[in-house]
């Protein structure tokens, strides 16, 4: 053994193999696995020896056996040799398997687990049927832990944490006493046991000494945990939670699963046996999946806000904003109300907040016990500061703008608000001292202006400022007094977002800017939009925009360059969010995938093809490319980007626009990464749908009584009135925003500028039609559930995947203000008082236990 | 400058000389390194053979020029099992070595070396069905067939896209 064994030895290790396999026979069970501390050296594997043993393979005289490998190497060439090709061919069939041998055996747990996590989750699941081994290994939490983070989805850690110690009995300080009690009614121990199967437990055996000697200590606890318990706590809680939800009775799982360890179907919760609960990563990931294939289907339930059952809840005019975070949404409405939702019962909170004198336009609020607060703005120029858990007024910054406050920001340190008078303002949520960070710092080359009171840091020594503030010549600033005044912004500022120091605003004068909150300066400006924004969202590394081109836009935020422009709307977009999934590392790897697509570039305009900086220079040309994130070096519009075309992150990724044209579309990548339009929905078939699913049997008849008599006015309303044909006159509003909160008459809300070419005869519509300047609001309260759409379809069977039919063109009453999304759902607030949303768990038990854990993208 | 040259002994109580920098690829052996400092004696590893320990050192020769894998962490993994060609090259063994060499890796801490290693064990696994995979590495289908029938089913789930 001591010769010439580099090179050769790893192109003929089972000559070697087979050798020594012989001189431990016939005790092979514990000679390889056993001899832990010379390792794995020149020992073969049970794997190999189980081949062998079954093999009959004869006794080898022992004069054989004495010579040296290199020699019964030679010797066995020589023997194959003079065999014929037949005989030959035998031998190497018999051999073959020698040459393979399972990495789930040969390797440690921790070791395919990092194989494993190289793989798709298709593959892995796949590669479960090679054998039960397998199955365990690849069926553990940990590794699809891994894979789900690695899909670009987020999970609510602190929900998951909260669930897991509320369902872990060891971990609160009477464990010890419930520690007997647990193994008392864990009656599924001793049967779990017996389940496991014995070639697994053999394989335990094995595997144990090659995940100790490599790792030079002792791997049994990582691999107790990693494997074995997890897979016993598996299999005990899916059994107990069998038993509750499905009342099956125990002798018959204990039959059929019993053979599969982990079982069949994943399930929420492991235990191990200290009664510590997790997890199980691998339900948080199906579930996710299935509920990414809904979303991808369009397979969704509608609900409204308020419950259907309750109509006197409802906003009384059209519904400009909302926010939803966990259990609660909270809406602002042309009523001047401020409403809180609960949106398990889907009914009102507590009474609407009463304290603007106008629309309600933009609103944020944070229900966490520190913070506590709802602030909203109006078209009456004022902010209110109101406690969500009460209702009640904190405070109010009467005349915070010279205008409507159109929309606004806040964090813990400060407010931000941005107006129709062209101006954005920055105030502070808390006592301000000059001599704390989050203090303004006076800029004079910038764009912003200071009130009075703001001390020049720059101009005071500290020490004198120290004695000022000792001595009350200088007093800190008391809560939500004004910081600064950024003016740059040739038109109204129709929409902001803040983002760590950042504050990003867009502006009926088509560009978007970036300013530094601490000093108010303009960091850069960003083109593009061909009309006014009107939303805008900011992720620290892309800024999507939404406008009166009807286009919506994606900027990379290091750069400023445009890298999407997503053309589907008809009608201006008026709110926008994405997600774009991005997995842990995401900058550099954003970074990698831009340059590649500007190399690609290059080469292409090196190699002559038609490559320019297309877009722009097309459209000029009067082409219209689509430059939905396109990596076609013939597609991108711009170089220098930091991130890819389209936006770079995961596949998952998401875009939900909402428009005056009345739909809602959602956006995902095709395979090329490019956006294009997944679904369009619509307000009012949500409605419809929120309708029909929840209204009793008694409300939907008398619902459908009401609206054939409305049904009948209507048509006698409607006939005469011809509509005005012309598509989208919509005036080329340098702001659009203001054009629909301006004041109570609302030109914009119903103005004519419904796509009317879709119109068909059947303009059945409601009351407000023509002339009436406000949304349906004055109908009797039951009306929200009388729009055509809602009586044409009562009676239809509930199109769960793809919308029904579109019974009827509508006047603009769906016009689209305000989308939310998360995991599962999208919540929308149009014209129509009645907030609706899109349910993608879509009804689905399991889908619908995981998503409390789940978040957006 | 050249590095000082350090010996290295294998499990089967072979000794093999190796240029400092290159043993140094272990994170393992650089440790040990600075702990003990270099007294000239052999330096023994008990979990790898000469035959692993040669192969391994092949690499760590290759790649001495490596920049330093700066801080990657699980974080800038990115989901790629691409391999470069010489690595390639070099895994091109049989799968008992394959998988020694991880372990050995493993053991002696070579981060990248691990990260071929189970690159390209998992590139054998891609795209394989379940029999091949069986048949890739020797695996005795253990399941019955209504149970790979209820796995199968349960599997669907992957599918729906």
């Amino acid at each position: 053994m001591e010769q010439e064994r580099g090179a050769e030895f790893s192109t003929r290790p089972n000559l070697q193999l087979q050798a020594s396999t012989f001189s431990t026979y016939p005790e092979p069970t514990l000679s390889p696995s056993f001899k832990v501390d010379e390792g794995y050296s020149d020992d073969t594997r049970s794997q190999s020896e189980k081949e062998l043993i079954s093999d009959n393979v004869m006794m080898l005289p022992d004069w054989v056996l004495a010579q040296s490998e290199a020699n019964r190497a030679e010797l066995a060439y020589s023997l194959l040799r003079s065999l014929s090709t037949t005989a030959l061919a035998g031998v190497v069939e018999r051999l073959n398997p020698l040459l393979h041998m399972d990495p789930v055996v040969k390797l440690p747990p921790e070791l395919t687990f990092q194989i494993f996590s190289y793989l798709e989750p298709r593959t892995l699941l796949n590669a479960t049927l090679a054998s039960r081994s397998w199955r365990s290994r690849i069926l553990n939490s940990g590794l699809w832990r891994v894979l789900y983070i690695d899909e670009g989805w987020r999970v609510d850690t602190k929900a998951i944490r909260r669930y897991e110690l509320e369902h872990s009995e060891a971990l609160s300080p009477q464990t010890r006493k419930s520690r007997p009690r647990h193994s008392e009614t864990d009656l599924g121990e001793p049967k779990h046991k017996k389940r496991v199967p014995p070639e697994w437990l053999n394989s335990r055996s094995i595997e144990g000494p090659s995940a100790s000697d490599t790792n030079g200590h002792t791997s049994t606890p990582a691999d107790y945990e990693g494997d074995h318990h997890m897979t016993d706590a598996n299999d005990r809680v899916s059994l107990v939670s069998a038993e509750g939800t499905a009342d099956v009775p125990t002798a018959t799982i204990l039959q059929l699963p019993s053979l599969l360890s982990p079982p069949l179907k994943p399930s929420l919760l492991m235990r191990y046996p200290d009664g510590t609960a997790r997890l199980n990563w691998i339900y948080l990931y199906k579930q996710r999946r299935r509920l990414e294939a809904n979303w991808h289907h369009g397979r969704y339930t509608n609900f409204q806000l308020p419950d259907p059952s309750y109509p006197e809840e409802a906003h009384k005019e059209c519904v400009y904003a909302i926010q939803f975070e966990g259990r609660w949404l909270v809406s602002g409405s042309r009523d001047r109300t401020v409403r809180v939702w609960d949106l398990e019962t889907k009914r009102l909170w507590h009474k609407p907040l009463v304290g603007h004198s106008k629309s309600v336009l933009c609103l944020q609020f944070d229900p966490s016990p520190e913070e506590d607060v709802i602030i909203s703005g109006s078209s009456d120029r004022s902010v209110i500061i109101w406690s969500f858990s009460t209702g009640r007024k904190i405070h109010k910054i009467e005349n915070a703008h010279a205008d409507s406050v159109l929309n606004l920001k806040f964090d813990h340190r400060y407010l931000v608000t941005c107006s129709k008078d062209r101006t954005v303002k920055v105030w502070n949520r808390r006592y301000l001292v000059p001599t704390h960070e989050d203090y303004p710092r006076i800029c004079k080359t910038g764009g912003a202006t200071y009130p009075s009171y703001i001390v020049d840091l720059n101009e005071i020594a500290p020490s004198v400022l120290e004695a000022s503030l000792a001595n009350g010549q200088i007093k800190g600033l008391s809560p939500f007094s004004m910081l600064m005044v950024v003016e740059g912004h040739g038109a109204a500022v129709n929409a902001m977002q803040l983002h760590g120091d950042e504050i990003v605003t867009a502006s009926g004068d088509r560009t978007i800017k970036v300013w530094n909150i601490r000093t108010g300066t303009c960091v850069k400006t960003l083109m593009g939009h061909e009309k006014g924004i009107a939303c805008v969202q900011f992720d620290s590394r892309r800024i999507i925009s939404g406008s009166n081109d009807n286009t919506v836009r994606i900027y990379d935020h290091i750069s400023g360059a445009e890298v999407a422009c997503l053309r589907g709307h008809n009608n201006l977009v008026r709110t926008v969010q994405a997600g774009f999934g991005d997995p842990p590392g995401a900058d550099e790897a954003l970074r990698q995938e831009a340059l590649e697509v500007e190399n690609a570039f290059w080469k292409a305009q090196q190699d002559g093809e038609n490559a320019d900086l297309g877009p722009r220079a097309l459209r000029r040309a009067g082409y219209r490319t689509n430059t939905a994130g396109s990596r076609d070096p013939r597609d991108i519009p711009a170089l220098g980007a930091k991130i890819p075309p389209g936006g770079g992150g995961s596949s998952w990724g998401r875009i939900v626009s909402g428009s005056y044209d009345e739909s809602i579309l959602i956006w995902h990548k095709d395979r090329d990464g490019a956006w294009s339009i997944g679904h369009r929905l619509r307000q009012a078939d949500a409605v419809a749908n929120a309708v029909r699913a929840n209204l009793s049997e008694a409300a939907r008849v008398a619902v459908a009584a009401q609206a054939q008599q409305l049904q009948a006015a209507q048509v006698l309303m409607t006939l005469p009135v011809a509509r005005n044909p012309t598509q989208n006159t919509t005036p080329e509003a340098a702001d659009p925003a203001p054009e629909q909160n301006e004041n109570d008459a609302e030109p914009a809300v119903n103005d004519d500028n419904s796509d009317a070419p879709a119109a068909p005869a059947q303009q059945d519509n409601t009351v407000d039609r023509n002339g009436e300047p406000a949304p349906p609001l004055d109908l009797p309260l039951l009306a929200p559930a009388l729009h055509p759409q809602v009586l044409n379809q009562a009676g239809l069977p509930h199109h769960i995947n793809g919308r029904p039919p579109r019974p009827a063109h509508n006047p603009p009453t769906s016009r689209v203000f305000k989308v939310q999304f998360d995991s599962r759902k999208i919540v929308c607030a149009s014209v129509d008082p009645r907030i609706v949303g899109w349910d993608f768990a879509c009804g689905d038990e399991e889908i619908e236990e995981a998503c409390p854990f789940f978040q957006g993208l | 400058m050249a590095s000082p040259i350090i010996t290295l002994t294998s499990s089967d109580g072979v000794d093999i000389s190796v240029d400092r920098t290159v043993a140094e690829r272990s994170v393992l052996i650089k440790n040990m390194l600075e702990d003990l400092g270099d007294s000239g004696e052999a330096i023994p590893i008990p979990n790898v053979n000469e035959a692993v320990l040669k192969k391994v050192i092949e690499w760590c020769d290759h790649h001495k020029n490596d920049p330093p894998t700066a801080g990657d962490d699980d974080d800038t993994r990115r989901k790629t099992t691409d391999i470069d060609e010489w690595d390639q090259k070099f895994m091109q063994v049989d799968q008992e070595m394959l998988f020694e060499v991880i372990l050995a890796a493993n053991y002696l801490d070579i981060k990248a070396l691990l990260d071929v290693g189970c690159k390209t064990v998992a590139n054998m696994i891609k795209g394989k069905s379940p029999e091949e995979i069986r048949k890739t590495f020797n695996i005795q289908n253990d399941f019955t067939p209504e149970e790979e029938d209820q796995i199968r089913r349960e599997n669907e789930w992957a599918e729906d896209r």
